[in-house]
């Protein structure tokens, strides 16, 4: 593809997939190489990224991190999500991502794979 | 307890009400049937019960009793509201103490005759809560208990025993703390500390950190931690040993059988039977490294010899009740696989000929630690010089060490050394600076503190003219001249001065990643200037420590701002000369005092030209 479309999908392991805008889901670097063109990568090209060892609700939290960091990325000084109230899932909106302690574990592994 | 009238409605110890009653040949039932019966014939005149119908009894005695009931009714009718209001009273007392937050309106003392029927229906419509020294059911249990006045109430309405009433409010109160928001000052202060943690740099945390502190956060209910990778096994077992939360139930969710290294920050809370486990569960590894071991006795170094067969690295920080004995033979039955021995810490044990014995047992030693190790002196030092291997050499030692010994260690280990810090050395002079430019090829880390013998101007000649290539980290922090009758400083400046400074960023500029030149204050604001000048760049420079050089002032940050294209953490506690600083973009500034700055400023979005432009405004 010539030019880079606006929004990529990511697809999980059980076939959830996520539209989520380029720039959020390129915060981390190994999305990032997977989807620039001059690598080459097939997912490059389709715009789409498969994870088979990330599930549904994990990536889900994922891409909620992406757009919470791309919103504060110039934040001085960014409240901690767990003492922030209300977690507003409006897309342009995200001010906080709040999740379940029980998911910490498969959300930390997802996290330092994505190196994010 | 007296016997009970028919009726089941009082349970317990009788009543005074009771009593009353019956003694008066009033029967509560009925005047409760009587009620009912007037509230369904005449709706919503609030039922001025107050004039009670008669009972169907004869009418004369029908009137009697019926002037007799009314009194009676009205005394029982004040009775009852008087035990209302008491109970009123508690419910009050406990909605604003219990939290719940249900608002009971407020009902002043009613007038006698006008809001009875009200209250009376409202207090028949539901349950009325029995009297302190009653029974009642537990609505969580159903098991029968006296009410007291401290009796919770539950959600429902009911009352609660004792037991689930403390397990209530616990609940209750964990809610409620949960639900509070922090206060706004701790909040910045642990996110300040964090930044000087190198955590979060500005912006949001990655999301790596959030998931560490929300384990970290629940440690408790932590079962198992699957198949973490090793690094990420690491930073949460530092986290663990932070907040002190590393024990012997915690220990185990970082212990796998295939775990190559077994790293424990902060070992303080376990014991024998911990360190048993650790070798029992992981016999393979090759490196263990255990900080503030007390507890790390000489049975657990037996096992430790006896299961491990692979160990290449050995650091055991605080160890102290390991015995002399045990010493030597830990390094007769494994040194001779051993690469790398870091202590520190020793105060009881560990003589200068355990060090003869390390020499000659560990012969492919390539790392060696040893600081803080209270026994050790000049012997030590003389073993170490034969230790052909070695690699990265680092010393501490209390005890006096001549010169003539440590410059024979250079000499003959000089060459192949790339890292050497030798810390605390007092007395050592420019001769020993000598050997080590004469003897050292391959240095990149070199760490020379606390001297303050060596003059400037033997640093101007290690640096000037070295063979060696370019350093990546120096520490030549508190190398200066301490006398307090003359704080200006002898006529030749000891230590690292201006000369030797420049000569140090000569020589090391283009390499350098760490710089740490704190309390060598004879370095002149000129020298500064000079190497910091804006127009040099030290591309590989991120951390530079100029604490308590109190000649350094805000051209000179503006100068390191430029100069260092890579620069991460700027330290500078005691420059009093420096003002007014704007720091650009992921640079930290820690130090600078201004009482109502914060501690550390952090760059805030802003490019370098930006900053140093507006800085040049404030100061012009």
């Amino acid at each position: 593809m010539n030019d880079l479309t606006e929004y990529v999908t990511l697809i999980s392991s059980d076939d959830f997939s996520y539209v989520v805008l380029r720039s959020t889901a390129c915060i981390s670097p190994i999305i990032r190489r997977m989807l620039d063109p001059s690598n080459g990568f097939m997912e490059a090209s389709t715009n789409t990224v498969h994870f088979d060892n990330i599930n549904g609700i994990v990536l889900e939290k994922v891409c909620e991190y992406f757009y919470y960091n791309e919103k504060n990325k110039d934040a001085k000084d960014v409240a901690d999500p767990e003492y922030a109230s209300t977690l507003l899932i409006m897309v342009r909106k995200l001010i906080s991502v709040s999740f379940p302690t029980e998911l910490c574990l498969e959300l930390l592994m997802a996290a330092d794979y994505l190196d994010v | 307890m007296s016997g009970r009238r028919g009726g089941n409605t009082i349970r317990g110890p009788r009543s005074a009400l009771t009593d009353f009653l019956a003694a008066n040949n009033i029967s509560a039932q009925q005047i409760r049937d009587d009620y009912q019966r007037r509230r369904q014939e005449g709706e919503e005149d609030a039922g001025e019960g107050a004039s009670a119908q008669a009972p169907q009894q004869d009418d004369d005695e029908a009137l009697a009793v019926a002037a007799q009931a009314e009194e009676d009714e009205k005394q029982t009718k004040k009775r009852k509201r008087n035990e209302k209001d008491a109970i009123d009273k508690i419910k009050k007392a406990k909605a604003s103490k219990g939290g719940k937050g249900k608002k009971k309106a407020k009902r002043g003392d009613p007038d006698l005759d006008d809001d009875d029927g009200e209250e009376y229906e409202d207090e028949f419509n539901k349950k009325a809560r029995p009297a302190p020294g009653q029974f009642e059911h537990c609505e969580v249990c159903s098991k029968r208990f006296t009410v007291t006045p401290y009796s919770k109430e539950g959600s429902d309405g009911g009352l609660l025993c004792t037991p689930c009433g403390k397990e209530f409010t616990k609940d209750l109160k964990k809610e409620q703390k949960a639900a509070q928001k922090q206060p706004v000052s701790r909040k910045r202060r642990k996110m300040e500390s964090e930044k000087l943690d190198g955590v979060a740099a500005g912006g949001a945390k990655s999301l790596v950190q959030l998931c560490i502190n929300r384990i970290a956060q629940h440690h408790d209910d932590v079962e198992e931690l699957g198949d973490l990778p090793e690094n990420l096994l690491d930073r949460l077992s530092a986290i663990f040993s932070k907040k002190r939360v590393m024990k012997s139930k915690t220990l185990p969710l970082f212990l796998r059988p295939d775990l190559d290294a077994v790293i424990v920050h902060d070992a303080a809370y376990l014991e024998e039977e911990d360190y048993q486990q650790i070798f029992a569960v992981c016999p393979n590894m090759r490196k263990l490294a255990l900080s503030n071991t007390c507890q790390f006795k000489d049975a657990s170094v037996d096992y430790m010899l006896e299961r491990c067969h692979n160990l290449q690295h050995i650091q055991l920080y605080a160890a102290n009740l390991v015995t002399e004995e045990m010493w030597h033979r830990l390094f007769q039955e494994a040194g001779s696989k051993l690469h790398t021995i870091k202590l520190k810490w020793l105060d009881a044990a560990f003589e200068d000929d355990v060090v003869a014995e390390m020499a000659e047992c560990c012969p492919d030693l390539e790392r060696l630690k040893l600081k803080l190790c209270r026994r050790l002196g000049e012997p030590a030092v003389e073993h170490i010089a034969t230790m052909k291997n070695l690699k990265h050499l680092s010393l501490q030692i209390g005890n006096s060490v001549s010169n003539d010994t440590l410059i024979d260690l250079v000499t003959k280990r000089g060459s192949k050394l790339s890292t050497l810090s030798l810390d605390k050395f007092i007395d050592a002079d420019n001769e020993v600076l000598q050997a080590i430019h004469d003897n050292c090829k391959r240095l990149s880390k070199l760490r020379f503190s606390e001297n303050d013998t060596v003059s400037d101007a033997g640093f101007a000649a290690l640096f000037t003219n070295w063979s060696n290539p370019p350093l990546t980290f120096v520490d030549v922090n508190s190398t200066r001249d301490v006398d307090n009758n003359n704080p200006t400083g002898p006529e030749e400046v000891i230590g690292v001065g201006s000369s030797g400074f420049k000569a140090l960023m000569a020589h090391s500029g283009p390499a350098l990643k760490h710089l740490d030149v704190a309390s060598c204050r004879f370095i002149e604001l000129s020298a500064f200037i000079d190497v910091f000048n804006g127009a040099q760049t030290y591309p590989a420079l991120e951390y530079i420590n100029i604490s308590f050089c109190n000649k350094v002032d805000t051209s000179v940050t503006a100068g390191i701002f430029k100069s260092c294209p890579s620069l991460k953490q700027l330290v500078a506690f005691g420059c009093f000369d420096v003002q007014d600083v704007v720091v650009p973009r992921s640079i930290a500034l820690i130090g600078v005092p201004r009482a109502q700055d914060a501690i550390e400023q952090f760059g805030v979005g802003i490019g370098v030209e930006e900053a140093i432009g507006r800085m040049v405004e404030v100061g012009a």
